[in-house]
């Protein structure tokens, strides 16, 4: 039905694909695997027309197509299931349903309550009852998972790509999906499915494709692989090289540096106590939206606290600021590395000097000299690959931008720093980079809270992990009880053991 | 087991017909309240003489306001319109230049201009990817020069019967003003039924999703664009009509008084919320406030600081609602 051969695409500074094969059968389910960063939203929106391929050639029905935006994709019956919702908040479920195609009059005009009618009866077909009249806004995450997956049911698509859809959802809508994804099945849709959870490429999928870094790797059946087998395809090497060994044991009795109690933001955040011990990393783990990112963001006074406290050095702020927190040792690397973290329009010298201008100061006037040379040392110890401390960062690859940021406040925080999904958007090679800098902090007795949704770093890098789920930290693992299994558990399904 | 694990909201089912009704209804109350408070002040104020006065004054501001909140909808903002005005009011009554016959083909001309310069807008827009903000700043710019550098004073007239326009009446109620009422009841409409409607309103919510969802973004830019240029020129023979002649800088006040009504009326300048009825709304209430300001005899300065002030307000307020 749909294949694709030779695929590549760059962007400045990254080759994203080189060279992508993927063929695709009607009435298939075909897994697309690999890690973050492999390429798969990449070629998913090469397929569905955002971007254009820079070489390549897409054939559908065995034509060669080339596609000039979505909406020519779109009407060639290829229907996408973005990870990034594709919603309208302040308009209705049943408008967002049926946007682009909506039902109409003889007379032209838009026929709502039919819109109405039909949003219902698709969304019944996934076993749920809603508002179709209701803002999007106003829904769980879940549920808006569920809108995105109705509209690829009003229509039968011929091609339906579906990019981690389950990453909100758990237990029986999973199950509603691959009911329904098994029926478009039946009626000879092509489905490419990407998921993170092996478990369910197993359960679901036909045959699937491995990329990594850009570059086709295989295609198999299904039948006869073994998680090990495409954990091995997927990461190309042992996953004991990709997270670092400790560079020291972590201490037996770690002091506690840091501790948040009740903490309470709005309703993202409802009521979190947890504690950072020196020379520890400590995972935060948790579906995106689960109230992750504000609970650190509270901890660090980026957001107000309604409630809560948190002790650190000994004092005890019922309110802090960033430049309190700052003051305090306290780094925080944010997950926008553009939008909150660097100026991007700067040199790395001046980045990495930013949240420590006191270092690079003699008198009132800053200290260039110094400043290029911190910035020199950097650069040689974590490895950044530029052409100097006089390099504009936005010139640079994600994983160099995102060292550049680590640099900075490795050097501003001596207590906590906090590190909000660090691999987003970094190759392979800059992870393994950024995973041995955190260790390097960590013995030097920094406590260190990491924020990711990426299962094996967690596993892999955390010594502790607390997990997170609408608002509330719903567990806390320990040494050989962090298991993707634990912690997925944790994360999606209701705290009923506890 | 978990029968179902979806969170349910916390906040008791809110529907959009009411958020929107209530809005409405806050605009409603207050001119409401500065209709008894301005019954205090004058027992002429409450009249039906007055009140029809005030209807008859709403018209320019309400047609300029109505392109305004299409460009908002979608995110952006229409900064030439003051410009645009001037410009176009002047080549009005000077190319009319009191001579009859000139009447319906200038107008036609000037018509399509206005649809000409918003259309370059709008495609300065998509093309250049640069803000709206800046762009129609730019083009703003540019025509209120053109505007000078055609005339520096009043230009040109227009024969009698023209002010017809901004002040015929039938039956005691202005036509003009009931022109501009259909037209937003019909623009209410269209928005609320066609797909185009939708579209504009789905741009400003989320511009990105629009684009994956393959809606088509630029070309309703620039519609909203050519709208709001089209609202200029019908705007600017309006105030020919009403002022006999057209000046240089007719339109000076009209870039922030466009937006004041849009941001009364519940639109928010992040655009993809609000509507065209609140706008209208909400330019009945700034002409009975302004009309209100003058029986208390404040002076035409102060009513201007008086709408930078509701604008504040407006947007706070409304801000505040959503938090909440």
């Amino acid at each position: 039905m749909l294949s694709v051969s030779g695929i590549r695409k760059a962007f400045p500074g990254v080759q994203a694909l080189a060279g992508v094969d993927l063929e695709v059968r009607a009435g298939e389910i075909h897994a697309l695997v690999g890690e973050n960063g492999a390429g798969k939203s990449t070629l998913t929106r090469i397929i569905a027309g955002v971007e254009r391929p820079d070489a390549g050639e897409i054939r559908l029905n065995q034509e060669v197509v080339q596609w000039h935006g979505p909406a020519q994709a779109k009407a060639a019956g290829i229907h996408v299931i973005y990870q990034e919702f594709v919603l309208f908040p302040h308009l209705t479920v049943a408008e967002n349903i049926f946007l682009g195609r909506m039902p109409h009059n003889r007379l032209g005009f838009i026929d709502h309550a039919q819109a109405e009618r039909r949003s219902r009866e698709i969304l019944s077909r996934l076993g749920i009852t809603m508002d179709v009249r209701r803002q999007v806004r106003l829904l769980s995450v879940a549920d808006q998972q569920m809108v995105e997956i109705a509209k690829a049911l009003v229509e039968t698509p011929k091609v339906l790509i579906l990019d981690e859809p389950t990453a909100v959802i758990a237990g029986r809508e999973v199950d509603l999906l691959f009911d329904r994804l098994r029926r478009l099945q039946e009626a000879g849709v092509a489905i490419i499915y990407i998921s993170h959870r092996l478990d369910e490429i197993f359960a679901l999928c036909d045959r699937l494709t491995v990329i990594k870094d850009g570059q086709w790797i295989a295609t198999r059946p299904v039948a006869g692989m073994t998680r090990d087998t495409l954990i091995t395809l997927m990461v190309g090497r042992d996953l004991a090289h990709l997270f670092p060994a400790h560079e020291r044991p972590p201490p037996a009795q770690p002091e506690i540096v840091l501790q948040a109690q009740d903490i309470h933001v709005g309703s993202r955040v409802r009521g979190c106590s947890l504690d950072l011990r020196a020379g520890v990393i400590t995972g935060l783990a948790g579906m995106v939206g689960s109230g992750r990112s504000e609970l650190a963001m509270a901890i660090f006074g980026g957001l107000p606290m309604e409630r809560g406290a948190v002790t650190v050095g000994g004092h005890t702020f019922r309110r802090i600021t960033p430049g309190q927190a700052i003051a305090l040792g306290i780094g925080f690397v944010t997950e926008d590395r553009k939008g909150q973290g660097l100026a991007m329009l700067q040199t790395v010298g001046a980045n990495i000097s930013a949240a420590n201008l006191d270092s690079v100061r003699r008198g009132i006037m800053r200290d260039g000299a110094r400043e290029w040379q911190i910035a020199e040392e950097d650069i040689g110890s974590y490895q950044i690959a530029c052409r100097g401390p006089g390099t504009l960062v936005s010139t640079m690859s994600g994983g160099n931008q995102q060292k550049v940021l680590i640099a900075r406040w490795a050097r501003a925080c001596h207590r906590v720093l906090i590190l909000d999904e660090p691999t987003r958007g970094v190759d392979v090679g800059a992870r393994a980079e950024i995973y041995r800098i955190m260790r390097g902090l960590a013995a030097r007795g920094i406590a260190i809270l990491m924020i990711s949704s990426e299962l094996p770093e967690i596993v892999g890098m955390s010594d502790r992990v607390y997990v997170m789920r609408e608002g509330s930290i719903t567990g806390f693992l320990e040494k050989d009880a962090i298991t993707e299994e634990a912690v997925v558990d944790l994360a999606t399904h209701d705290r009923q053991a506890a | 087991m978990s029968v179902t694990t979806i969170a349910p909201s916390p906040r008791a089912p809110a529907r959009r017909i009411p958020e929107q009704v209530l809005r409405l209804g806050i605009v409603v109350i207050l001119i409401a309240v500065i209709i008894v408070l301005g019954c205090v002040v004058s027992d002429r104020f409450g009249t039906m003489n007055n009140l029809l006065n005030v209807y008859e004054q709403s018209t320019d501001l309400a047609l300029v306001a109505l392109g305004q909140t299409l460009t908002i909808l979608t995110g952006g903002i229409d900064l030439s319109v003051g410009s645009m005005i001037s410009l176009l009011s002047v080549l009005t009554s000077g190319l009319i230049n009191s001579n009859g016959d000139l009447v319906l083909p200038v107008c036609a001309g000037v018509l399509l201009l206005g649809m000409i310069i918003g259309l370059v807008n709008g495609i300065g827009i998509v093309v250049l990817r640069v803000h709206p903000l800046i762009v129609t700043l730019g083009t703003g710019a540019m025509l209120q020069g053109l505007a000078l550098l055609y005339t520096m004073e009043p230009a040109g007239g227009v024969p009698d019967g023209f002010d017809f326009l901004a002040y015929g009446r039938v039956a005691d109620i202005s036509v003009g003003a009931s022109i501009v009422l259909v037209v937003y009841l019909l623009a209410s409409f269209l928005m609320r039924r066609t797909a185009t409607g939708r579209h504009i309103y789905a741009i400003g919510d989320d511009r990105h999703a629009a684009v994956l969802l393959g809606l088509p973004v630029r070309r309703l830019t620039v519609l909203v664009y050519t709208l709001s240029g089209l609202l200029c020129a019908m705007t600017a023979i309006y105030l020919v009509a009403r002022f006999g002649s057209g000046q240089p800088y007719a339109g000076a006040n009209y870039t922030l008084a466009s937006v004041t009504p849009v941001v009364v009326g519940g639109t928010m300048l992040s655009g993809g919320r609000g509507g065209v009825i609140g706008t209208l709304l909400g330019a009945y209430l700034i002409a009975i406030l302004n009309d209100f300001l003058n029986f208390l005899h404040v002076s035409t300065e102060i009513q201007l600081v008086v709408q930078g002030l509701i604008i504040m307000l407006a947007v706070s307020a409304y801000h505040e609602g959503k938090k909440g």
